[in-house]
């Protein structure tokens, strides 16, 4: 606070930062998803649904066991994408069904609110990762010869799931039909990442082939082209 | 007019000479598959090519239309998409019908298959968005971004996708590039690509044509 001659207050703010707002976006969105959970309860119990789904009809040893380190990988990528897809669209359609849209476009620079909308999104799908990963190891007695490789798949895999479909989260918020429509756009777009993850999460659990990371490597790249698009288009979609 | 016919009549002689002056390829009779199989090299491979060529042209009249907003470049856009998607399950069918031939199987999920099925997803996600948003301008930068968002995320597909299994698709025995086509072949080929490029051409022009009208009454009716 600062007081000028006249006795007015005046608040001095620094000028805000992309970092600034998106973080800002970022814990906004977390406090307002603490407050309904809608997007948190429908990724886990989707996810949870289909786990429970696999877990029963397949068990812990209904496969062959030479056949469980890429059948196991395939159900657990599979489980991991299509729960991610039932509730990251979230993150903007509820902008535009609440109406908050035209005040969070005057408050924030579209790059920022990108990173912001990125930032929670990862934070859901971390969340997700964290119960439904450890669940499906225990039900599934999924043996893992390399757990630091699986580690880091996992992450690399949740980062590019994020990366993939936040832009397209924005795009169908201001269409029809949003939730066939999210899924539809995204899957195309996703496919090259689920098949590197569950070839990963297959070489993970054989323990060959693991030197120099390559799936790790192709999923980070994937991130990191993914994400410079979406910096580069997110302006287009926003602004529109 | 002049051009339609000529291209008319030059289309035709590329069907006789593909079934009547070219000859069989020899190594793959050498490879005990039937004799009259190598010939849909000269409908498959051009749909294939011609499906690349829309869906690059589509591409970059997106990125146009991004940058200066005119009309006519998502007129391209979309006229190219759908075009590169029926040049695009010709080409499908047709491989199909030569994996049937060749390989024992209409579908075996051969990674040229695999990026086929892919390519053809990424386009019909395309026409559901463009169908799905009701503004047009709202429509057509949507699609651009989507049509761009899409031509990144292939690349990692063309690394992906062999590193799963080997490809049966023959490349050396036919690619014309290689010593390994007979010159009658080549010439009925490339005549074949030319033909083909110069359909593609005419269907594309149409249908541009065709948005334009229709654009064109959609602006009177708001008048």
């Amino acid at each position: 606070m600062h007081q000028t001659k006249n006795g007015r207050q005046i608040t001095q703010t620094k000028p805000s930062t992309y970092l600034n707002e998106a973080v800002a976006i970022w814990f906004r969105d977390l406090r307002s998803e603490f407050r309904t959970r809608y997007a948190l309860n429908a990724i886990l119990m989707f996810a949870v649904t289909t786990l429970i789904a696999v877990s029963f009809s397949i068990g812990s040893f209904r496969i062959e066991e030479a056949e469980r380190p890429f059948l196991y990988a395939v159900l657990l990528w599979i489980i991991l994408t299509f729960s991610a897809l039932s509730g990251l669209a979230r993150s903007f359609v509820k902008e535009e069904e609440a109406g908050t849209m035209d005040i969070l476009k005057l408050s924030a620079r579209p790059q920022a609110v990108f990173l912001g909308k990125l930032l929670f999104n990862l934070t859901l799908l971390g969340a997700m990762e964290l119960i439904i990963v450890p669940s499906f190891i225990l039900l599934m007695a999924y043996q893992i010869k390399f757990p630091g490789f699986f580690i880091a798949m996992v992450i690399s895999g949740g980062l590019g799931l994020a990366a993939g479909t936040t832009i397209i989260a924005a795009m169908i918020a201001r269409a029809s039909a949003r939730g066939a429509l999210f899924s539809v756009l995204s899957f195309p777009l996703l496919l090259p990442l689920m098949i590197t993850a569950i070839k990963g999460c297959e070489r993970a659990a054989v323990g060959i082939g693991t030197a120099g990371w390559p799936e790790v490597k192709m999923a980070v790249a994937y991130v990191i082209v993914m994400v410079i698009m979406s910096l580069f288009l997110f302006p287009l979609v926003w602004e529109e | 007019m002049i051009v339609r016919s000529l291209l008319t009549i030059w289309m035709a002689l590329i069907i006789v000479a593909a079934f009547l002056y070219a000859e069989p390829a020899t190594d793959f009779v050498a490879a005990g598959f039937p004799r009259q199989v190598s010939r849909i090299l000269f409908f498959h491979v051009p749909t294939a090519w011609i499906a690349t060529l829309a869906f690059l042209i589509s591409m970059i009249a997106s990125a146009l239309y991004l940058a200066k907003r005119n009309v006519k470049a998502d007129y391209i856009a979309q006229s190219a998409a759908e075009l590169g998607f029926l040049f695009c399950v010709l080409a499908t069918v047709t491989g199909s019908i030569f994996a049937k031939a060749t390989w024992g199987s209409f579908w075996n999920w051969d990674p040229r298959q695999t990026s086929i099925v892919i390519l053809l997803m990424i386009y019909g996600a395309y026409f559901a968005l463009r169908s799905a948003v009701p503004d047009l301008e709202r429509k057509r930068v949507l699609a651009g971004v989507y049509s761009i968002l899409a031509f990144a995320a292939v690349p990692f597909l063309v690394f992906v996708v062999p590193r799963i299994t080997s490809s049966l698709h023959p490349e050396n025995t036919m690619n014309p590039a290689s010593p390994g086509m007979d010159p009658k072949t080549l010439k009925v080929f490339l005549g074949s690509l030319f033909a083909y490029t110069g359909l593609f051409v005419w269907m594309l022009r149409l249908k541009i044509r065709i948005l334009t009208i229709e654009g064109l009454r959609v602006r009177d009716l708001f008048r």
